[in-house]
């Protein structure tokens, strides 16, 4: 009998004709970790919400079928009673937390529930030290981190001992770092406590190798159902636009020869399986050194330096010290990666490149010029500044309207606003939206029109701020098109981001920050290798690049990010050790 | 503005942050009461010198000062404007008259102070515990305290979208009175949608959290008196006490400055 079951269901929003979700039927079984995933717009969030009877009753609609969890009919308990059965946690910890001090809101459910003070302290301490925030216990809440702030609400949450926790996108605000640790809590609730663990995640690549089974949804249906390795390793999974994780992705090309077929989720897992396969050897590194002469070859390749910062530092209001003596220079039609841990400066110093901030001391030159002097409006049309979230900027009734506002804050003149609003439309395939308001819009539409709306009046550098979040693997691969599209235009191109995946993939030039400064830079390569670095900077590595690591004894070169470069390489490898 | 910026609560471990929340709002009401009752520079110079010692005692004196350096615009103004009139209406300035603009102004120091040490020192969870037990609605406590929270998130926020909308060529500072004010509105609106939208999420969090669940809702903070907030309650009532006394009974104060004629 599943702690979890699910017949029948269909749900239709209020006033919408098409229902979100139909025929679901599932029975997930007390100490399940399960994982819901689906490219945008699939259902998962809506059947999440039905879980606690948030739908229908929060949202009204019509909803057919029954879900019963912990044996309780959903549709005859009101949510507050299901909270201490099933325990809902939202992507945004900010609109989760409702005291100003880490023990006082952990108390929250507690003290509407009526707990005695002296359970409600002793439930506190346990959930603090089961989610790891326990030193934190007389913080205020504003002062936390992002991924404290989410352990938070977890502990708010386990508070009330519910049986089933259910997750929706809790990692997408984190950097790397901070999503394992919510990873590594939600294990040890499920292993520990057998606890029941249902999680939507785009980020499958951290998410596979904690979870039992993978539910995949489609269309508002259940379109698989089953195994991690076997719903991961299966094509129709990779159409649909779930992110396959990498390391997967190698394994399955070997499946075609019949040498190894491996269906690994980490490279952990990988290694155990291929490393009895390749004898131990010494490789010559060629790779190590270039030769001289091809290095003179090279020099007749000219950088162009476009924007030049020098010495720069800068600190907010209340002497808090964002940027300590930042040195960089992104030349000309460079595709440059800045990365670093959650507060290590990236977007303060992006923020610099047209004016928003000015540094404290220190300098910045655009075109060999200082920018001191110009206005952020001056500065904004060579520079175009796509901020993380599309909500913080769409305010017009139109897209048309949304793309046409800095053209005439630029003071385009009117044919020529209609002819670029078309041409940015066109270039990010959103022309079928022109007249429609922007917030009818999906979460990755929305971003596309906050991407056209600055791209519209043409700046020669693009500037994207975590432009991956919140986005389904289909929505990612989209947009590395789309910026390989601009560097062939001669844009230079400049994203801060925390998914290394996505950087493997695309090999920008990697900028390392950590405490305000640059700490590396170099090719995908050169910085994918740095461990010490990338861990200093809670940046992780590629899990190809951490494979191919673990095999460097077996004789494969270190440095390689790409999917088809490793399987190249261990495939030949497989067949002179075959023969 | 930054006399509201400097009312901020600052924590702290000392005995004045620890004073039981009622108790301090009685002393503050006793402050408040004196130096209205009062229209002489001795009674509010001793009280502003019992102040101080709370002052130190909180180790708040920063934070103090910033309020009361917020506070010296208009406490300048008091005294000006009081001594202009002064002369325009009675054609000259004796000492007393001195005396009574100086006690004006010294009353409304007196009255910044015991208030900023009351908001600085006492956290807002505490000041809500307080707003329970005096039998308010658990309703308007959590909006409160739901205001209080929101406001440097809602700071944060706002910042965002203004650089977001700079981004895109938006100058807020150009343009005539009507300009200035419409180039808000690619401000105000994202923040309206998002706060709608942030309000929507907040009440679901709240219904997962089990708000309403039971009407006997219990608190983790509870308020009770102990010695020291029973020394500081007696001292206050005293205080009270023989402040009412001697404003009732006592013989008239006199004035510091004398009444002799300056000009």
């Amino acid at each position: 009998m599943g702690i979890v079951k699910v017949e029948d269901l269909s749900y239709t929003y209020p006033n919408s004709d098409e229902p979100a979700i139909k025929d679901i039927n599932l029975d997930i079984k007390a100490g399940e970790f399960v994982l819901l995933t689906g490219p945008s717009g699939c259902g998962k969030t809506t059947f999440c919400r039905t879980l606690n009877g948030l739908i229908p009753k929060f949202y009204n609609g019509t909803l057919t079928g029954k879900v019963t969890v912990n044996d309780l009919d959903v549709s005859e308990h009101s949510t507050m009673d299901l909270a201490q059965s099933v325990g809902l946690i939202f992507q945004n910890p900010d609109n989760q937390i409702f005291a100003l001090t880490v023990e006082k809101d952990i108390a929250f459910g507690l003290e509407n529930l009526g707990v005695s003070k002296a359970d409600m302290n002793r439930e506190i301490d346990w959930a603090a030290e089961t989610t790891g925030i326990e030193k934190l216990r007389n913080r205020a809440t504003h002062e936390l981190s992002g991924g404290q702030k989410q352990r938070l609400t977890i502990a708010g949450i386990l508070a009330m001992h519910p049986s089933i926790i259910v997750m929706d996108e809790p990692t997408s605000f984190l950097d790397p770092v901070g999503a394992e640790h919510i990873f590594d809590v939600l294990h040890r609730l499920n292993k520990d406590y057998g606890m029941t663990v249902i999680i939507i995640e785009h980020r499958i690549d951290i998410a596979a190798k904690y979870v039992d089974r993978i539910i995949v949804f489609d269309k508002g249906m259940v379109r698989s159902d089953g195994k991690p390795e076997e719903i991961l390793a299966n094509e129709d999974t990779k159409l649909l636009g779930v992110g396959i994780p990498r390391i997967l992705d190698l394994a399955k090309r070997f499946k075609s020869d019949d040498l190894f077929s491996p269906l690994p989720l980490s490279a952990t897992n990988f290694y155990d399986q291929i490393s009895n396969k390749l004898s131990l050897r010494d490789i010559p590194r060629v790779k190590d050194s270039i030769p001289e002469d091809l290095l003179a070859l090279a020099g007749e390749y000219h950088h162009n330096p476009l924007i030049e910062v020098k010495d720069v530092h800068y600190s907010y209001p209340g002497n808090v010290k964002a940027l300590r003596g930042v040195n960089l220079t992104i030349n000309s039609n460079d595709y440059v990666a800045i990365m670093g841990e959650n507060g290590a400066g990236k977007t303060t110093l992006v923020k610099h490149f047209n004016g928003l901030l000015r540094p404290k001391s220190g300098s910045i030159t655009i075109s060999g010029e200082d920018i001191s002097k110009t206005s952020v409006a001056q500065l904004a049309r060579k520079i175009g500044l796509v901020f993380q979230n599309p909500d913080d900027q769409l305010f017009e009734e139109s897209v048309e309207k949304e793309i046409g506002f800095a053209l005439h804050n630029f003071g385009f003149k009117q044919d020529m606003i209609d002819k670029r609003v078309t041409w940015a439309l066109n270039l990010l395939d959103i022309s079928q939206y022109r007249e429609k308001s922007p917030f009818t819009l999906s979460g990755g539409e929305r971003k596309r029109v906050a991407m056209a709306s600055v791209l519209a009046w043409d700046p020669d550098i693009l500037v994207l701020d975590e432009p991956t979040i919140g986005q389904d693997y289909g929505q990612k691969e989209r947009l590395r098109h789309f910026l390989t599209q601009l560097r062939t235009q001669g844009k230079t191109v400049v994203i801060v981001t925390h998914d290394v995946e996505f950087v493997a993939e695309s090999q920008p030039h990697i900028v390392l920050m950590a405490q305000g400064n640059v700490v590396a830079e170099g090719s995908t390569k050169e910085v994918m290798n740095r461990t010490d670095l990338l861990t200093q900077c809670s940046v992780a590595q590629p899990e190809v690049t951490r494979l191919c690591a673990m095999l460097e004894k077996h004789g494969m070169p270190k440095d390689i990010v790409d999917v088809e470069e490793a399987y190249q390489l261990l495939s030949r490898r497989l067949v002179e050790e075959s023969q | 503005m930054s006399l509201l910026e400097s009312l901020r609560f600052t924590r702290g471990d000392t005995v004045i942050h620890k004073l039981d929340p009622r108790v301090k709002f009685l002393m503050t009401l006793v402050f408040f009461s004196i130096s209205v009752m009062y229209m002489h520079l001795i009674p509010l110079t001793l009280i502003f010198m019992v102040q101080i010692p709370l002052v130190l005692a909180a180790k708040v004196f920063q934070e103090w000062f910033k309020s009361i350096k917020g506070a010296s615009f208009i406490a300048g103004f008091i005294f000006v404007t009081n001594m202009v009139s002064f002369y325009y209406f009675k054609g000259a300035i004796t000492w007393d008259l001195v005396e009574y603009s100086l006690t004006l102004t010294l009353r409304f120091i007196v009255l910044v102070t015991s208030f900023s040490v009351f908001f600085i020192t006492t956290s807002p969870d505490k000041l809500s515990l307080a707003l329970e037990k005096a039998k308010i609605p658990y309703e308007f406590n959590f909006a409160f305290i739901t205001a209080i929270r929101f406001v440097p998130v809602l700071a944060d926020e706002a910042q965002t979208i203004m650089d977001a909308q700079r981004s895109r060529g938006l100058e807020l500072d150009k343009g005539n009175f009507v300009t200035r004010i419409k180039n808000y509105i690619p401000i105000l609106l994202p923040l309206i949608i998002n706060s709608i939208r942030r309000s929507l999420e907040l009440a679901e969090a709240m219904e997962s959290r089990a708000f309403g669940a039971t009407e006997d809702r219990t608190n983790l903070y509870s308020l009770s008196l102990n010695r020291t907030d029973m020394v500081f309650l007696i001292a206050a009532i005293s205080l009270a006490v023989i402040a009412i006394i001697y404003r009732l009974y006592g013989p008239q104060l006199p004035n510091l400055l004398g009444n002799g004629l300056i000009f």
